[in-house]
C-alpha cells in the first residue's frame, strides 16, 4: 500500500527521526494553512495524490506571495493529477537547497536482501540518473545495521562532503530502521536535500514515498484504510466486490478492477487470470475488468461477483476462463452461482441478449458444471461456446475474438 | 535415486499445521494417491489425534523422536497462517530438516527475508512461500498440486516445469500432456518478492540430471529471478532446451503511476518489467537453446522446435471443438 506524503511524514518520519520540512496538510485553505503561509517567507505547495511525477504535472508549486499562495492551495488541493483526484494539499516551508541527493531502501531480488540505494545526484527521476552515479549497499545481516557500516559505504563510493558523513550515516540508518520496522517494501526520499539553515548545513527529506507491505504482520489497511491499486478512488463496483469476501473466508471472489473496455472477464486463479487477460489484450480485445476468483468459493459468492462483472454498461462479450482447478468446484461456481446470476438477471430484464460468450474451464465436477451452464445458456437464449481443458487456456480469448468479429462485427484494437 | 532433491523415493514428509482445513484435505488426498510419502503431521494441541491417516504430534521434535517414523522424516510442508510461518520454518531448520515447502500465501516480506538469510546460513532447500508444491510423476507429489485427479495433467516424461503460479504449473503440465510430453518434475516456486528457490536455483540443481529433456519456465513481472536464469544460461550454467513464457506485458500499458510494478524494479534499473525479462531471455536464446513464447499456448511449439522429444503419442491434434455451442 502506498502512503500519501503527509501520512508518511506524520506517522513514520516523525517516529524514526527522519528530518522533514515544517508542513501542514489540509483539504482546504483553513486557518492552519493561512497561519502557516503568513509565517513563512515562501512555501512549497503539493497536491496530495498517490501517483508519482507530480512536478511534471504541475502539481508542485513554489509561491512567495501570500494571497496567491491561498489560491494555489485551493487549486492544488482539488485538482486531478494524471486522472487521480487530490485528497488535499500539503504546504511546506521552502528550503534553501544547496544539494539534492537520492536515497531509498527496498528489497533487491538480485541479492534477496534489503538494499540501500544512494546517489549524490538526486532531484530527478531515478530512471534518469546515470547508473554509474547510483550506489547500492546490500544489507547482509538485516538485524544489525550501524552507522559505521554506512560511513564505510559512503567513503568507498567517494562521497564528497566529509562534514555530512556522520549525520548522513545516522539518517540512513534511521531510514533503514523505518523501512524494516514498519515492514515497508520501499521507502524513497527524492530529493534528500542539503539545506542551508542559518550558518549550518542540514539534511532534510523533501519528499516521502512509502510503500508498505500489504502482507505485513499488521495490515496497513487497518491503519490507513483500504486503498485501490489504480491511483484513483475505488469505483462503486470495486467497493461492492470487496464486500463479497468480508467476513467469509471460503474462497475468494471479491477481486475486481474496473477498466474502460467492453469485454468482461470472469477469470480464475492468479496465473490463469493474468495470462487470459494478457492474451485478450494482445489479441486486441478491450477488456472491461480484471478479476481473479479462486479457492473454491461458495455459489453465493460467485453469484455476487458475476452480477457485478455483468452490471458494467456497454459490454459486448464475456470470457469465462480458468485452468484445471485443483480445488474449486465447477458445478458450484459455474453450474450454480453463475447460472443463477444469469437466470435472475434475465428475469429482471437486466441480461443483455446480444453478449457473445466463451467459456473454458475444467476441474472438480466440470462435466456436470459445464452441462448445467449450457442448460442455463439454452433457457436464457445466451449465445456462446463452452470448452473444457482440451482447448489450451489462452486459445479461449482468441476463440472469443473470432466469434465477436463474425457475429457482432467487432473491430479489435490494433496493438502492434 | 529416483527423483530430484525436491521430491524423491527417500522423501518423507511432515506437515506443519496438519489439521487445518486445506492441509488435512491434502494429506488425505495424497495418502490415497501416493501412500507413504507423508509420515506425520504437527499441530500444537492436537497431538495424538487420529483424525488423519498419519500420526499427529504437538511438536516437530516429538515427531522426529518417534521410534517408528522419526528417522524417515526429511522434508516439511508448511500450512500455518502467514504470521506463524517464520516460527514454523525455524522449528524445521532447528530440527535439522533440509527440504521445506512453504505453501502459505501472504507471508510478510520481512519474515521471508529472515527465512532466506537463515536458509542460506544452514544450507537448506526452501521452496516458497506461496508454493503449491511439487509433482514428480515417477515418485508422487508434495502439496495440493494436481488436485484429486492429477492424472489429467501429469504423466511421467522429460519436462521440468517451473512456475511462480501454482495453477499455471498444472495447466501447463496438462497442455503438454495432451500433446505428447510428460513431466519429470513440476515445481511451483511461488511469486513472493523474496523467493527461497528461484528458476536459477532449480536449473543449477537439475543441470546434470539425465532425466531432464527440457524445461518450461513460466515467469511474471517483478523482481529479477527470470533475468537471473537468463544470465545463468548465457554463462553456460545450463545447456538443455528452455521454453519460457513471461506474463504481464499488458501491465506496462496501464496508466501512468499504476502501482503494479514491484519495488525491486527500482533497484535493478530496467529489470522487473515483463518486456525486459523477455528481451533478456531472447538474448540468452541467441547462443543457447532458449525460446520465448509470445502466446502462452505457443510454449508447445517452442518445446517442439527446440527438439525435445515427445514422451508418448499425441492425444490432441485437431482443432478443438467446443463441448457445447449456442452460437452458429
Amino acid at each position: 500500500m502506498k502512503l500519501y506524503e503527509h501520512e508518511a511524514l506524520e506517522s513514520i518520519y516523525k517516529k524514526y527521526k527522519i528530518p522533514s520540512p515544517r508542513f501542514v496538510f489540509a483539504t482546504e485553505p483553513n486557518d492552519k494553512v493561512r497561519e502557516f503561509v503568513e509565517k513563512e517567507p515562501a512555501v512549497v505547495i503539493k497536491s496530495m495524490v498517490l501517483v508519482g511525477k507530480r512536478g511534471k504535472a504541475g502539481a508542485v508549486k513554489v509561491v512567495s506571495d501570500k494571497v496567491q499562495a491561498i489560491d494555489v492551495f485551493k487549486d492544488l488541493a482539488s485538482r486531478e493529477v494524471y486522472g487521480e483526484k487530490s485528497i488535499g494539499a500539503l504546504v511546506a516551508e521552502k528550503l534553501d537547497i544547496k544539494k539534492e541527493f537520492y536515497l531509498s531502501v527496498t528489497y533487491s531480488t538480485k541479492d534477496r536482501a534489503p538494499a540501500i540505494i544512494f546517489s549524490e545526484h538526486g532531484g530527478m527521476d531515478v530512471e534518469d540518473i546515470n547508473p554509474s552515479l547510483i550506489h547500492t549497499h546490500v544489507v547482509k545481516d538485516v538485524r544489525s545495521v550501524y552507522p559505521y557500516q554506512i560511513r564505510n559505504f559512503l567513503v568507498e563510493i567517494g562521497f564528497s562532503d566529509s562534514d555530512l558523513l556522520r549525520p548522513l550515516s545516522e539518517l540512513i540508518v534511521n531510514v533503514y530502521n523505518a523501512f524494516w520496522q514498519t515492514e515497508a517494501r520501499l521507502l524513497e526520499i527524492n530529493p534528500l536535500v542539503v539545506a542551508q539553515v542559518a550558518d549550518k548545513k542540514k539534511l532534510v527529506a523533501a519528499d516521502a514515498v512509502v510503500l508498505l507491505d500489504d502482507d505485513a504482520s499488521v495490515s496497513p489497511a487497518v491503519r490507513y484504510g483500504a486503498r485501490g491499486g489504480m491511483g484513483r478512488p475505488l469505483t462503486q463496483r470495486e467497493q461492492d466486490a470487496i464486500l463479497i469476501d468480508q467476513g467469509d473466508h471460503r474462497g475468494k471472489a471479491g477481486s475486481y478492477v474496473e477498466l474502460d473496455g467492453d469485454v468482461a472477464l470472469m477469470t480464475f486463479g492468479g496465473g490463469g487470470s493474468t495470462v487470459t487477460a494478457e492474451t485478450a489484450i494482445e489479441a486486441g480485445l478491450r477488456i472491461a475488468n480484471l478479476t481473479d476468483i479462486g479457492g473454491n468459493p461458495p455459489a453465493e459468492k460467485m453469484y455476487k461477483i458475476a452480477r457485478i462483472i455483468l452490471s458494467k454498461p456497454g459490454l459486448k462479450a464475456v470470457l469465462v476462463c480458468g485452468g484445471t482447478a485443483s480445488n474449486t468446484r465447477i458445478d458450484v461456481t459455474l453450474g450454480e452461482g453463475l447460472a443463477k446470476a444469469l437466470d435472475d438477471m434475465k428475469a429482471e430484464g437486466k441480461l443483455n441478449p446480444d453478449l457473445v460468450w466463451v467459456v473454458r474451464r475444467s476441474g472438480p465436477e466440470y462435466v456436470k458444471g459445464l452441462r448445467m451452464l449450457h442448460e442455463c445458456f439454452v433457457r436464457n437464449g445466451i449465445r456462446g461456446e463452452i470448452y473444457d481443458s482440451q482447448l489450451p487456456i489462452t486459445e479461449a480469448p482468441l476463440r472469443l475474438r473470432e466469434l465477436m468479429i463474425k457475429h457482432i462485427a467487432y473491430k479489435p484494437e490494433d496493438i502492434a | 535415486m529416483k527423483g530430484p532433491v525436491y521430491l524423491n523415493e527417500k522423501t518423507g514428509v511432515v506437515v506443519i499445521g496438519a489439521t487445518g482445513r486445506e492441509a488435512s484435505q491434502v494429506i488425505r488426498e495424497s495418502e490415497t494417491l501416493y501412500p507413504g510419502i507423508v509420515k506425520a503431521g504437527v499441530t500444537p494441541g492436537k497431538g495424538g489425534s487420529t483424525e488423519l491417516p498419519v500420526p499427529v504430534f504437538d511438536t516437530l521434535s516429538q515427531s522426529l523422536q518417534d521410534p517408528k517414523i522419526g528417522n524417515s522424516i526429511n522434508t516439511a510442508l508448511i500450512y500455518v497462517p502467514p504470521v506463524s510461518v517464520l516460527d514454523a520454518v525455524m522449528e524445521c531448520l532447528d530440527g535439522g530438516i533440509k527440504v521445506i515447502y512453504v505453501i502459505t500465501e501472504h507471508v510478510p516480506i520481512r519474515d521471508s527475508e529472515i527465512i532466506y538469510q537463515e536458509k542460506v546460513r544452514r544450507g537448506a532447500v526452501i521452496v516458497g512461500g506461496t508454493s503449491l508444491g511439487c509433482f514428480v510423476p515417477s515418485v508422487g507429489r508434495i502439496g495440493a498440486i494436481g488436485g484429486k485427479d492429477p492424472s489429467i495433467a501429469f504423466k511421467a516424461g522429460g519436462l521440468v516445469i517451473i512456475s511462480k503460479s501454482g495453477g499455471l504449473t498444472v495447466t501447463t503440465a496438462e497442455m503438454f500432456r495432451r500433446r505428447g510430453w510428460g513431466t519429470y518434475c513440476a515445481l511451483a516456486i511461488g511469486g513472493d518478492i523474496i523467493s527461497n528457490t528461484t528458476y536459477a536455483d532449480v536449473l543449477a540443481e537439475l543441470k546434470d540430471d539425465p532425466n531432464v529433456k527440457g524445461v518450461v519456465m513460466l515467469g511474471e513481472p517483478g523482481g529479477s529471478y527470470e533475468e537471473q536464469a537468463a544470465e545463468m544460461i548465457q554463462a553456460g550454467g545450463f545447456n538443455k532446451p528452455v521454453a519460457a513464457f513471461i506474463s504481464g506485458r499488458f501491465q506496462e500499458r496501464m496508466p501512468e503511476g499504476v502501482a503494479f510494478g514491484h519495488a525491486g524494479a527500482i533497484v535493478e534499473r530496467g529489470m522487473g518489467k515483463a518486456s525486459d525479462k523477455i528481451a533478456r531471455l531472447e538474448v540468452a536464446g541467441k547462443n543457447h537453446p532458449v525460446k520465448v513464447a509470445f502466446y502462452y499456448h505457443e510454449l508447445v511449439s517452442a518445446i517442439e522446435s527446440l527438439g525435445v522429444p515427445r514422451d508418448f503419442e499425441d492425444s490432441v491434434t485437431d482443432h478443438v471443438k467446443p463441448l457445447y455451442s449456442t452460437i452458429s
